[in-house]
């Protein structure tokens, strides 16, 4: 039996009533990533929400050091999916601030403005997120990767919207994550570099149908 | 403190997207404008109907902003942000629903007087107008977070919101105009008054746990 800090037995998920994927098994342990492949619709993005918490496997279990207690894997991850969650009309520090104090977190004004530098938003402190673009409002939603220090990241799609430059960075982030001793999952498509960065890879296949014409 | 961030940063959306404040506000002045239309000016045909018009105002007006308590969340994505923070659900309900009181449960009560002096309805009324409605608004957003997260994820779900929640909020009504017009009659509104306590401490303690279980529904 393994002990790997994450385990997915038999994960598979349902839209609409029928089963996206064949069962997907993943264990994985510290400083690991593991990218979850397949072509639009085979079901990445409905994994990685079950597998963060925000819906439920349809079948199949997720076990956390050894333990299904939803509370525990909430309090170690951060799911950051397809809808950013950055409110129009706050200023990124006030995003910021309300996820790190929903969180349970607090922050002061350098700790903030230091994530936003290093995300490349040096400057967009006080700056509404309705006027960033959308390569910026990806940035600020990455930047609280960086601010509420969560061992388990998972990511959809995070490299879209970005710049080179955005992805060189992002790419960095997460090799320095899992180099502390995180771990991220994500979805991507052509992304070379996070492949060959990966200890795991997951490709969606098809359900078999159990009843073929 | 997790209450409180929900609750702080709800406030401020509002007050920065000053239409949630006002738009209910407009909505009553214009309509009231048409009652002496309809109706004809006489200050005693008015005063007849004030007490209901005033309380169907404030409970149409309210009604409309119900939508969007938990419906922006769910579109731009900040619900995960709180959901998946491991928030207690009842408490985050709470907490949206003190905050939509704040910034249109508040100016609503602040506002009917103006209403309640366009109706005629007589002076003598107005202190349990007020108390009425400071009882009844916070069951207006309370079950507007139920219906809210009924139909998030529902493109035009204003219409099934009202369906949903009329029913629900006819008991108030009936409480809380009626005691008013039990006022304007020389009658106690006590009793009225009493049993529409007894609605805003039921939908306090069930409302929450009904609109946390629509959000865990509408997120499978």
């Amino acid at each position: 039996m393994t002990t790997a800090l994450l385990q997915i037995n038999d994960a598979q998920c349902q839209r609409a009533g029928d089963l996206l994927f064949a069962p997907v098994n993943l264990a994985i342990d510290k400083s690991e990533l593991a990218v979850i492949a397949g072509p639009n619709g085979s079901g990445k993005t409905t994994l990685l929400e079950a597998v963060a918490g925000l819906s439920t496997l349809s079948s199949g279990q997720r076990l956390y050091q050894q333990s299904a207690d939803i509370n525990l894997w909430l309090q170690h991850s951060h799911y950051l999916g397809h809808k950013l969650g950055n409110k129009g009309n706050l200023s990124c520090q006030e995003n910021l601030e309300f996820v790190a104090h929903i969180n349970e977190t607090t922050v002061n004004q350098q700790q903030i403005a230091s994530v936003l530098n290093s995300a490349g938003l040096a400057g967009y402190q006080h700056q509404y997120a309705s006027d960033l673009s959308a390569g910026q409002k990806k940035r600020l939603a990455l930047s609280r990767l960086l601010l509420l220090n969560k061992t388990f990241w998972l990511l959809d799609e995070p490299f879209v919207n970005l710049d080179h430059a955005g992805c060189d960075w992002l790419y960095q982030v997460i090799a320095a994550h899992i180099t502390r001793g995180g771990v991220v999952i994500l979805t991507a498509h052509d992304q070379k570099k996070i492949h060959q960065l990966a200890h795991h890879h997951i490709t969606l296949v098809a359900a078999i149908e159990e009843h073929s014409a | 403190m997790r209450f409180w961030a929900l609750f702080k940063r709800d406030v401020l959306v509002s007050w920065r997207k000053k239409s949630n404040i006002y738009q209910p506000l407009v909505f009553q002045l214009l309509i009231v404008t048409m009652f002496p239309l309809g109706l004809g000016a006489g200050a005693q045909t008015l005063a007849k109907v004030a007490p209901a018009v005033v309380w169907i105002l404030a409970l149409l007006s309210t009604l409309i902003t119900l939508e969007n308590i938990f419906k922006d969340d769910y579109e731009d994505g900040s619900l995960d942000l709180y959901v998946l923070s491991g928030m207690n659900l009842y408490l985050a309900t709470l907490s949206k629903a003190s905050a939509h009181w704040v910034t249109t449960g508040i100016p609503v009560i602040l506002f009917a007087p103006v209403i309640a002096v366009l109706m005629h309805l007589p002076e003598h009324t107005y202190g349990v107008l007020l108390l009425s409605l400071l009882l009844a608004t916070p069951i207006f957003s309370l079950l507007g977070t139920v219906g809210s997260a009924l139909i998030m994820n529902i493109r035009n779900g204003g219409m099934l919101l009202s369906v949903l929640v009329m029913p629900l909020l006819a008991p108030v009504l009936i409480f809380g105009a009626g005691a008013v017009l039990e006022t304007s009659l020389g009658n106690s509104a006590r009793g009225h008054l009493m049993l529409l306590l007894g609605c805003t401490v039921l939908s306090l303690t069930l409302a929450p746990l009904a609109a946390a279980a629509a959000i865990k529904i509408n997120l499978e």
